[in-house]
């Protein structure tokens, strides 16, 4: 027996060796795409705003736009602007997602299907018609305020052109990446380790805080930082839900770089904003590469 | 066909078309860029170009989308360099740019003076429209208030900046304007108020006079206006996104006027977005700006003289009143040159002066003034 399965344990090494070149090769050029289109702009663009060429020609180094975002209350009200928007969406994204995530992961049956369906849904709307849907519903004399009134209650003051418009389209356009994330990271919880609690006389709140959250919390944080990444630099529905001023960062970027023609500041707030960012991403990475190792 | 044979011919299919566009700078195949919106593209290839097709056999016209007006400027550089190197810049004209574009195109030569001598129909062009000898108007479009008669009635409608902002300050909540670098409705609202605050005189502004200085002299007292107007607009000073977000809320019935373009809302009223109860006023102390759009020919495009015949054919009759009953435009040739009915039908919105505001360093300051200092004047919490 065991003169037989050396050989075969060799050619299997051999063959994953072979195998690992060839993974190398294939992810070759995905990486080197990366840094191309990803790596190098973000250290350009740093550079860019860090060495200025002056009206002489020279180039030199110079934080003076950095100084007047951070001096500037105009720019600083759009920088909290989008912070209090990201940091409202993530709050509301896992308290919306995560009942709903509960729901889909303990209930089988039609009725779970079809609130399946409703809750990806909004992934398939793009979201300039996402954000014309909204006036119309939820916007000034919409829907809402049709159904209110035939009821005879007061109008409500509507979110359009406030802060709060922007919100409101931006939780039900992430709504959907959110389910599935927290779906997919609730599968890891077995059904025997809620049995068994139950078997002990857990009551449903001590399963979900003992036994549910304890395996959430990497999934948790990954749903955030995605919801994060993609709230901050979001464009279409601040931009037409959201009101003139203060603004969020898309908004404003694409206002300085093409209205104003102003490519350093405009750049220089595109770094700001990728500063932000990094700070979820590394939160990302992280937990993913936790989650690695604790797999065996 | 075999794999190989097929892999041959596929390869080289793909080969031709990434080839540089031989096939569209054939002669007599006129290149026109266009930057304008989708309805102005497809008034040129649905109704512009089957009629000059037909009225000039032989003389064909490709309408490209340039997407905006960048996409013509970089054109546009293509063609001064084309110049410099007595190469052909595959494109024969504009549908509308500015010629003062690229800088120190018009010395060089790059754009065609337009003269009676050139064009046929050049002394039927309405006074107003004139710009500069370089560009060619071909249709116009003004800001106007468009309002609701059923609650606002046709005789009291504002007909003076006084009246105007005394009635928006009467009825808080039933106005509003888009952000003014978003849409030339706000934005000519907001250049009506800043010749307001500078003596209602156009010719004051000027592409080439602007000066940091000069420009905080003339805005800050125009931004004072507009923020003091700021509580009576719609939900405490709330701003739309663009030109139809404004349309849209009145056709809602949220607010009661808003500052359109006429074409747009002509259009509107036309299609059934907005009802035949919509009224339409101009201020006539100084009416809110508007422009003309205007043709460029390129000096070196291959196709010059075809380019000119076209250019000359947008001032007959026929495709100027089309540019009325299409899209609702104005006519650049003056209104007497137009047939008895449509006048009579539009004689509401017949303009008799149209004042225009300059572009270049004064647009920037304006959008920039107006957001730091009207867009967040007041606390809307």
């Amino acid at each position: 027996m065991s003169t037989d399965t050396a050989p075969a344990v060799l050619r299997r090494h051999r063959s994953i060796n072979r195998g690992s070149s060839i993974g190398l090769l294939l992810v070759a050029l995905p990486v080197l795409l990366l840094a191309w289109l990803i790596v190098f702009p973000i250290f350009s663009a740093v550079v860019g705003t860090i060495f200025v060429r002056g009206p002489d020609g020279a180039t030199e180094f110079s934080l003076a736009s950095y100084r007047f975002f951070f001096t500037d209350g105009y720019s600083l009200g759009n920088l909290w602007l989008t912070l209090w928007t990201t940091a409202v969406c993530g709050i509301l994204l896992l308290a919306i997602g995560l009942p709903i995530a509960l729901y889909l992961r303990f209930s089988q049956g039609r009725l779970a299907a079809y609130v399946q369906a409703l809750a990806i849904f909004p992934m398939f709307v793009p979201s300039i018609i996402l954000a014309y849907a909204l006036i119309r519903t939820i916007g000034p004399n919409g829907t809402v305020d049709l159904l209110l009134n035939a009821v005879s209650l007061p109008k409500l003051r509507t979110p359009y052109l406030t802060p709060w418009g922007p919100v409101i389209g931006l939780v039900w356009d992430n709504l959907p990446l959110t389910v599935l994330m927290l779906t997919a990271g609730l599968s890891s919880v077995s059904n025997s380790a809620i049995e068994a609690a139950r078997d002990v006389g857990a009551r449903p709140l001590r399963v979900f805080v003992s036994i549910i959250l304890p395996r959430m919390g990497n999934s948790l944080l990954v749903t955030a930082s995605f919801a994060v990444l993609g709230i901050f630099s979001a464009f279409t529905l601040p931009y037409v839900l959201g009101s003139a001023s203060p603004e969020m960062m898309g908004p404003f970027m694409q206002r300085t770089f093409a209205d104003m023609n102003d490519p350093l500041n405009a750049m220089t707030q595109a770094v700001i904003t990728f500063g932000f960012c990094l700070v979820f991403g590394i939160f990302y990475i992280r937990s993913i590469a936790r989650n690695r190792e604790a797999q065996p | 066909m075999n794999r190989r044979e097929f892999l041959i011919t596929s390869s080289a299919a793909a080969g031709l078309l990434a080839l540089p566009r031989f096939a569209s700078a054939a002669a007599g195949t006129i290149d026109l860029y266009s930057g304008s919106d989708a309805n102005i593209v497809d008034l040129w290839n649905n109704v512009i170009r089957p009629a000059f097709e037909k009225a000039h056999p032989g003389v064909a016209l490709k309408v490209t989308d340039a997407g905006d007006n960048n996409g013509l400027r970089a054109i546009a550089d293509r063609a001064l360099a084309a110049l410099k190197t007595k190469t052909d810049p595959q494109a024969d004209l504009f549908e509308q740019f500015d010629p003062r574009l690229p800088s120190g195109g018009i010395d060089a030569g790059l754009w065609v003076k337009f003269s009676a001598e050139n064009i046929e129909g050049y002394d039927h062009i309405n006074p107003l429209a004139f710009d500069t000898p370089y560009s060619l108007p071909y249709r116009g479009s003004q800001v106007l208030l468009a309002y609701d008669t059923t609650k606002l009635d046709p005789k009291d409608a504002p007909k003076s900046w006084d009246q105007l902002t005394a009635w928006i300050k009467a009825n808080p909540g039933q106005f509003i304007y888009n952000r003014p670098d978003k849409g030339g409705s706000g934005g000519n609202f907001v250049r009506r108020a800043i010749h307001e605050a500078n003596g209602r005189d156009p010719k004051k502004f000027k592409v080439d006079n602007f000066t940091t200085d000069f420009a905080t002299e003339t805005l800050t007292p125009a931004l004072k206006i507009l923020n003091d107007l700021a509580p009576a607009l719609y939900d405490k000073g709330a701003y739309t996104a663009g030109n139809t977000q404004s349309i849209q809320l009145l056709a809602q019935g949220v607010v009661t006027m808003v500052p359109v373009w006429s074409d747009q809302v002509l259009q509107a009223i036309s299609q059934g977005v907005l009802p035949d109860t919509t009224g339409l006023v101009q201020l006539t102390d100084l009416a809110l700006c508007g422009g003309f759009s205007s043709i460029t020919v390129f000096s070196n495009g291959a196709n010059k003289d075809a380019a000119l015949k076209l250019a000359a054919f947008m001032l007959t009759k026929e495709m100027q009143e089309a540019i009325i009953t299409e899209i609702g435009g104005f006519p650049a040739i003056s209104w007497d040159h137009i047939s008895d009915d449509l006048r009579k039908k539009y004689a509401d919105v017949i303009p008799s002066t149209i004042p225009t505001f300059p572009g270049g360093d004064w647009e920037k300051a304006i959008a920039d003034g107006w957001y730091r200092n009207v867009a967040p004047g007041i606390s809307r919490t």
